[in-house]
């Protein structure tokens, strides 16, 4: 995060993580596409040919609060391949918050869990525990076959801390309310650790709400917000 | 790009300190200005907040350049300078600046990702339409001045021309200057990647680097151990073996038959454990490198036919074939005699015991020009002669053999081929690491070839200096 008091500006990064192909890439794009004219800004991809992120994505967002307040959220993926592991490590320096995107499909929860200890591992070796992190799951390409079934995640949910979304990342189903629950998680952080109401008179769940009206979805935040199964953002 | 140190990726993602210039390539700018100029007759400039005009027209505009030929003029031309730079603008609500003679310039705002990096100036253009923000000061041209000639080379555009070329002027500028981030952004991303990779190589190099001094530790502190051991060992050994020996003798008086057998049992067993903390001992002495050779004029053929004639017996005994043979000329050999004795008695008390009934074992010596095998030489070999002279000592038995794979794992303490052959023969296991660490102190090879049809054959070559 940085805090620029002058400006009155508000830079948040958020991580988008998981294995190789697990729709990041194309969560971004959806989320780019949601986003009205002037909050959105340049989706920037540093691939190679083949189409696979070498590097990272990087989508910046701007969204302007009722306070005065510019909040700028810079949205990255990891390139997920097992050897790109240093430019993970690179890249989560420094997130606020993280969304872990998962390929629902029975056959990728090996690379699932790989990729999340990978995660857990990167995080630790900047000193930072796993459960300080503002996190949410998603769990994507539910329109599969032979996929985990919505029981069994919302079961397995329960006994996470972290809310749990489903989507379909190419048709931009479950993607916008997942990235309003990460950045939900993201502010009751940084408000506990900056008192941003306090210093700024700026009032969060006013604001995700808007965010999520800018981004398409004009539901009450408490609305949104339920669509995860598990974690506790509900009811707040 | 402008800036020559490298800013790091927070800084290029998050706190976006960059200026125009870090985005844009300078020196692709006024070719770009040119042509622009070409295609629409508008000059266009292109000036950073941080540090002045990045880009202009190649030479001055005739309007510009009549205006610097009288004092006025000049005042006119740096005054609008001072407007053009200081009114406000936005990217989408741009100003016009006039300069004189109902000519004037197009401003706009250049902004990265929200934040303002610098200024388009589009002119000298003649705006076809009257307009109302003229100032309407009048500026009086000298006489020798020609105002017609000037004003002819401006272009004359209406005002949604202009903003539409503005507008077009922009949109290029910025796919330019997102292409400079990314190719930028790309480039420190590349030079961290590889940053991160050599701490992270360092580190583990150093991890290992510790972990192989600690090996190398406990290995000196096994030996001790062994070396303290096998010495206590030693100790009470002796007295048990030289007491069995005495009983035997009869020195306390006679014993009955089978007295007399406990105690040869006794004692042959107390033999066999010294024998084999003997080579224990040894071992352990030649790990921590204490041991030292006496080096002295050997003859090798003589020391093989002795070794054949001393194990003579224990092959009889088997009804094992034990011969020695030299074959052709051997030079003396510079090396320490009893270690030598050591290792050609160890191979051939081995072969013996691993040959069955009926087989043979046989001894060779000779002289051999060896090409220097690839691998055996460190590097430089290739300065070096390609032939060397070597001792060889063949070992060959006819015995059960050892497989390919087994061949180098065999000269490891404790380890033997097949256990259950060592339980039937006897022996410790150390034999052959002894003889390598022995060899090995000669600077010679030990290593093992199969014997055609059956069996093994153990070469020593031992390099003539
Ligand atoms: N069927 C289906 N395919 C998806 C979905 N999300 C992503 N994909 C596909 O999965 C592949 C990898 O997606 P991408 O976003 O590049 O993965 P990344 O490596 O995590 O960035 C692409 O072919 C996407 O079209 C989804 O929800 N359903
Ligand atoms: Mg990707």
């Amino acid at each position: 995060m940085q805090l620029d008091f002058s400006k009155k500006q508000l830079t948040i990064k958020l991580v988008y993580y998981g294995a190789a192909l697990s729709g990041k890439t194309t969560n971004l794009q959806s989320l780019h596409e949601a986003a009205s004219g002037d909050s959105k800004g340049r989706l920037m991809t540093l691939d190679t040919k083949d189409d696979r992120t070498l590097f990272f994505d990087l989508l910046p967002l701007t969204f302007n609060d009722k306070s005065g307040l510019a909040v700028r959220v810079k949205v990255f993926t990891v390139p997920g391949q097992v050897i790109h592991t240093s430019t993970r490590r690179l890249v989560v320096q420094g997130a606020d918050g993280v969304a872990f995107i998962a390929d629902s499909r029975l056959s990728e929860t090996d690379n699932n869990t790989e990729s999340f200890l990978d995660l857990q591992r990167n995080l630790q070796g900047q000193g930072i525990e796993l459960e300080k992190m503002p996190l949410v799951i998603q769990f994507n390409k539910r329109d599969l076959p032979n996929i985990r079934s919505q029981a069994e995640i919302a079961e397995m949910a329960k006994m996470g801390r972290e809310p749990v979304y489903l989507a379909i990342a190419t048709k931009g189903v479950g993607v916008v309310p997942c990235f309003v629950g990460l950045l939900y998680r993201t502010w009751e952080q940084l408000e506990a650790t900056h008192g941003l109401s306090e210093k700024f008179g700026f009032d969060g769940p006013e604001f995700v709400a808007d965010v999520a009206a800018k981004l398409g979805d004009p539901r009450p935040l408490r609305d949104i917000l339920a669509d995860s199964v598990g974690g506790g953002v509900h009811g707040r | 790009m402008g800036d020559s140190r490298m800013k790091t990726l927070e800084e290029l993602t998050m706190l976006e300190q960059f200026s125009l210039e870090d985005l844009l390539d300078r020196r692709a700018l006024p070719e770009m200005l040119s042509s622009f100029q070409e295609l629409t007759g508008v000059p266009a400039r292109i000036y950073s907040l941080n540090s002045g005009l990045l880009a202009g027209p190649k030479s001055a505009p005739p309007l510009d350049a009549l205006l610097e030929g009288f004092p006025d003029g000049r005042r006119r031309l740096r005054d609008t300078i001072h407007e053009v730079l200081s009114v406000g603008v936005t990217v989408d609500d741009p100003a016009w600046v006039e300069c004189a003679f109902g000519a004037g310039y197009l401003v706009s705002q250049l902004d990265h990702d929200g934040r303002a990096l610098g200024r388009i100036v589009l002119g000298p253009v003649r705006m076809k339409e009257a307009t109302q923000g003229f100032s309407g000061q009048v500026i009086r041209l000298p006489e020798d001045k020609s105002l017609e000639l000037s004003l002819e080379e401006v272009p004359e555009k209406t005002l949604p021309e202009c903003k539409d070329l503005l507008r077009f002027f922009q949109r290029t500028l910025d796919v330019l200057a997102y292409s400079g981030f990314k190719a930028h952004l790309a480039s420190s991303m590349h030079l961290a990647t590889v940053r991160e990779n050599f701490r992270e190589l360092t580190d583990k190099n150093t991890k290992l680097q510790s972990a192989y001094d600690r090996l190398r530790e406990l290995d000196r502190l096994k030996s001790n151990f062994l070396a303290t051991v096998s010495h206590e060992l030693r100790t009470p050994l002796t007295s048990i073996i030289g007491y069995s020996e005495m009983l035997l003798e009869g020195i306390s008086g006679e014993l009955n038959e089978e007295q007399r057998e406990f105690l040869g049992t006794i004692h042959q067993k107390g033999e066999q454990l010294l024998e084999l903390i003997k080579s224990l001992l040894d071992l352990s002495k030649l790990e921590s490198g204490t041991m030292s050779l006496r080096k002295g004029n050997v003859d090798c053929g003589a020391l093989a036919r002795d070794v054949a004639t001393t194990l003579a017996p224990t092959a009889r005994k088997k009804n094992v074939s034990l011969a020695a043979s030299v074959n052709g000329e051997l030079p003396l050999y510079n090396g320490d005699a009893e270690r030598l004795r050591q290792i050609l008695l160890n191979l051939t008390e081995n072969a013996i015991k691993f040959t069955p009934a009926d087989g043979s074992v046989e001894i060779e010596v000779r002289l051999v020009e060896q090409d220097v095998r690839p691998g055996t030489i460190s590097s430089g070999a290739v300065l070096g002669s390609p032939k060397r002279r070597v001792i060889e000592i063949r070992v060959a038995d006819s015995g059960i053999g050892i497989p390919e794979d087994q061949r180098e794992r065999v000269f490891d303490a404790f380890y033997q081929v097949d256990n259950s052959a060592t339980r039937e023969v006897g022996g410790s296991g150390l034999g052959l690491s002894i003889v390598k660490r022995l060899v090995d102190a000669h600077d010679g090879q030990v290593y093992i070839e199969s014997n055609e049809p059956r069996g093994t054959v153990f070469v020593v070559s031992l390099p003539c200096k």
